[in-house]
């Protein structure tokens, strides 16, 4: 056994999976010390996942493939250590929090490795008992998986895996099927096992806003090399290009500062600690400059907008099991306008857009699809008008060519040939697909299975749009450009609606927003209006912007509160801090 | 047709029945069956039927029972129209009493038997169920599969809800066309869960090798079976039952 500094080195490592032509990791280098909280991260295709399955040796023991160069994860070869033995020392905990529960109920799913191990039931119930304190799911033991909330099937499978006590701790991107409440307990639980338990910790994530403020060391990856490799600050701070990568919007700001000499220093991680900073960038008689200045974009949300093209009035939705999702909810979209649906999950969300195309009917009250009513019509004709798109490509992908997948819906209208591949073809362009038109989907990453997905709904130009959770898993130059393809939709004169929780990603785009909890609409107003409004937002538990957090904070130094982007606050400050009236 | 399965989905409640060991509760069973097979008249079948409905009430699983009834009704009534017609074609010719009587008794040696079904699936967790098959001998291997596809269920049924509503939304029209062309409709549905469902057995599989599968060759288990003093008792009462049903059908 070889006697090592770190819990992890990595000399010179570089991987093949069979088949491929290209290395996936091509030369790593890498050491961790025990105890280091570390974020793994880099555009999509980078070697991340690779890189976390060869930690326990999934990589190259279950995946076969060629490795070369060392890899000792506490102490133990991984390439001549089986996956079995390694999980005693690491624990990997995967995206999807289904596919890693195998039992009936919440107690002997993580007493699955301890059976394993052929561990003594005393010794089960010990750590049992244990590790449902730590991750806070004492109350679930006797549920059944499907029972539980995202959330909480994800601290479930943490615990499964922590019982088998492991120095490490691997998690490939865990909070990416989460809402925001579900992501957050889920970090606060690494974070106490990392500063209570002295765990090592190795978190793959894209949303860096979301887990910046909890490391304390930043791997970005790219084209299977360490790209980058230091502090949250060193990484952050410099000013190159990061390659996809989203940097927090509050060190975004700080950045375009510094780069005009305005500010100085690493930039903050946090909006208490960006209010900090900026606080103490203005003395006392400086900051009544900047009073009543508006932000110097004009909000976008709420431009002309022609006739209403859905009216729902007074509906109301139960399941078949008893939950209440709709309760008397009116809403009116119209053309030409941008929508964001937001609020926790449950909420009725989803439900509310399944009746824009007739999958679900109202119990009670009407829906009105361009001036129509809605129960007099089929879903296939109401979808003509009402294209929605759902948020896993996986779940209606079928066809061995991504164009023939794009033409189904089309085809299933009564296209005419000629038509049909003019569609096609123009939905391919839209979505930057052209060049896989031929292509079998299932070889696509998954970021183009999502475009193969939104373009088989785009291609019959449906007047409205509904995206499903349409930002999940993607990375931050994916969400650049679906951006840019909302906007364009919207200029065609259609009415474009999202549900989501990505709130930085509706900071930014600037939609209407309408807010539900429980089946209500709780609030509906410009993304200015919702966003700033922090008491509906707790009620339907979501989290404002990082930006506008900070101005929140900042509120006694006269700034208004409607910076709620990057943008929006650099139009606020900059000005004042040049000294400009 | 689905709502007879209602009957076999376990829920986690405390009852007696519910506490006993699956051995001398499968035994019980087990002689109900045997008492609906051996005997063929109305009056014992109806009794066998009614045995079993404090045994329900005990367990709290009427409401459950009831449903997988109704489930089961459209069958009964064919079991019965079928027994009247066999009947009356091959015995009397005409519509008598006893031919009514005897398709009476058919269909509740069925209704019997899906009681019997519902009181031993409705109390038995399929955790102790596993163990008790592995006691018979039954690799883990085996029980482990099929506590898995229990697992899933929901899953699937989810799943599948949401692959049919995503091809809906794109105009796919299950109940049109011909009798070819309906069952070709549903491939854009399964194909989709099928391919889901080979992505997941992959992850499945990754995640149980990290969680040390097959790490050692004698496995423990969180729960054990260990037989009480009412699982005897079970035992005794039904071993009295069994001679009783026995002495009565062939040596009165």
């Amino acid at each position: 056994m070889k006697e090592s500094l770190g819990i992890i080195e990595i000399k010179e490592l570089t991987y093949t999976y069979p088949a491929a032509t290209r290395p996936v990791l091509d030369g790593i280098n890498l050491t961790v010390e025990r105890g280091q909280f570390v974020l793994l991260t880099g555009p999509s295709g980078c070697g991340k996942t690779t890189l976390c399955r060869c930690l326990n040796g999934l990589v190259p023991h279950f995946y076969n493939g060629t490795l070369k160069g060392e890899a000792h994860v506490a102490g133990l070869s991984v390439s001549k250590t089986p996956t079995s033995h390694l999980a005693q020392h690491v624990g990997l905990i995967f995206q999807n929090p289904d596919n890693q529960i195998f039992a009936l109920t919440v107690e002997k799913d993580i007493a699955f490795g301890l059976e394993n191990l052929g561990f003594p039931r005393d010794e089960m119930r010990n750590r049992i008992d244990w590790v449902l304190r730590t991750t806070g799911i004492e109350h679930l033991r006797q549920r059944a998986p499907h029972e539980l909330s995202g959330g909480q099937k994800q601290r479930l499978a943490i615990a499964s895996v922590l019982a088998m006590r492991p120095g490490i701790l691997v998690l490939d991107e865990p909070t990416s099927f989460l809402d925001p409440v579900g992501a957050d307990r889920v970090l606060t639980v690494l974070d106490s096992l990392n500063k209570e338990m002295d765990l090592t910790i190795i978190l793959v994530e894209h949303r860096l806003d979301l887990v910046a403020p909890h490391v304390d060391r930043v791997i970005l990856m790219r084209d299977g090399k360490i790209a980058r490799d230091g502090t949250p600050w060193q990484v952050l701070s410099d000013e190159a290009d990061l390659g996809g990568v989203g940097v927090p919007r509050v060190a975004q700001l700080w950045q375009r500062l510094a780069k005009e000499g305005l500010a100085k220093g690493p930039p903050p991680l946090t909006a208490t600690a960006l209010a900090q900073a900026l606080r103490s960038l203005f003395p006392q008689g400086q900051a009544s400059k900047a009073r009543h200045r508006q932000p110097s974009v004009a909000p976008t949300g709420l431009g002309e907008l022609g006739a209403p093209i859905i009216e729902i009035k007074g509906v109301h939705y139960t399941y078949p099991t008893g939950v209440k999702a709709l309760d008397d909810v009116s809403l009116q979209i119209r053309r030409g306008e941008a929508l964001a649906i937001m609020g926790e999950n449950g909420a009725g969300k989803t439900t509310l857009v399944k009746h824009f195309n007739g999958l679900l009917r109202p119990q009670k009250g009407q829906v009105y699809v361009s001036g129509t009513n809605a129960a007099d019509r089929s879903v296939a004709s109401l979808s003509r008008t009402v294209g929605l798109a759902f948020q896993n490509p996986d779940d209606q992908i079928f066809s061995e060519k991504v164009e023939d997948e794009v033409a189904f819906g089309p085809r299933n209208f009564g296209f005419k040939e000629e038509l049909l591949t003019k569609s096609v073809e123009w939905a391919l362009g839209c979505l930057d697909l052209v060049e896989r038109s031929h292509q079998n989907p299932f070889t696509l990453s998954g970021g183009e299975r999502k475009r193969v997905a939104l373009a088989s709904v785009l291609v019959w130009s449906p007047q409205v749009v509904i995206l499903d959770e349409p930002t999940i898993g993607q990375d931050y130059a994916q969400k650049k450009r679906l951006m840019s393809l909302l906007s364009d939709l919207r200029s065609q004169d259609k009415a474009v609606a999202i549900v989501t929780h990505d709130v930085e990603f509706v900071a930014e785009w600037k939609p209407r927003i309408v807010l539900m909890s429980k089946g209500r609409i709780i609030a509906d107003g410009s993304a200015e209006q919702v966003l700033t409004s922090p008491t509906v937002l707790e009620t339907a538990s979501v989290r404002t912007s990082e930006i506008a957090r900070a101005f929140q904070e900042l509120s006694d130094l006269g700034f208004g509160k409607t910076a709620i982007n990057v943008e929006d606050a650099y139009g606020m400050i900059a000005p004042s801090l040049r000294g400009e009236t | 047709m689905m709502s007879m399965l209602e009957g076999l989905k376990y829920t986690a409640i405390s009852s007696p029945l519910h506490g006993l060991d699956p051995r001398p509760k499968s035994f019980m069973v087990l002689t109900l069956f045997l008492a609906t097979v051996l005997y063929s008249e109305l009056i014992p079948l109806v009794l066998v039927m009614l045995i079993q409905i404090p045994l329900l009430a005990v367990a709290k699983v009427v409401g459950q029972w009831l449903r997988t009834l109704r489930g089961a009704a459209v069958f009964s009534v064919f079991i019965f129209a079928t027994n009247l017609l066999a009947n009356y074609i091959y015995q009397e010719q005409k519509l008598t009493a006893s031919i009514i009587v005897s398709s009476l008794a058919m269909t509740t040696r069925f209704l019997a038997l899906i009681t019997a079904f519902s009181v031993f699936f409705l109390t038995t967790s399929p955790d102790k169920l596993s163990l008790t098959l592995q006691k018979a001998g039954l690799p883990y291997e085996l029980c482990f599969a099929f506590i898995t596809a229990i697992r899933f269920v929901p899953v699937l049924a989810e799943e599948a809800q949401t692959i049919m509503d995503a091809q809906k939304s794109r105009g796919l029209e299950l109940e049109k066309g011909t009798f070819v062309r309906r069952i070709r409709n549903y491939l854009p549905i399964l194909l989709p869960l099928i391919i889901n469902s080979i992505r997941r057995s992959l992850e499945l599989a990754e995640a149980m090798e990290s969680r040390a599968f097959g790490a050692v060759k004698v496995r423990t288990d969180l729960y054990e079976l260990r037989l009480t003093k009412q699982d005897y008792l079970v035992f005794a009462l039904t071993l009295v039952s069994l001679s009783v049903i026995l002495y009565l059908r062939f040596f009165m």
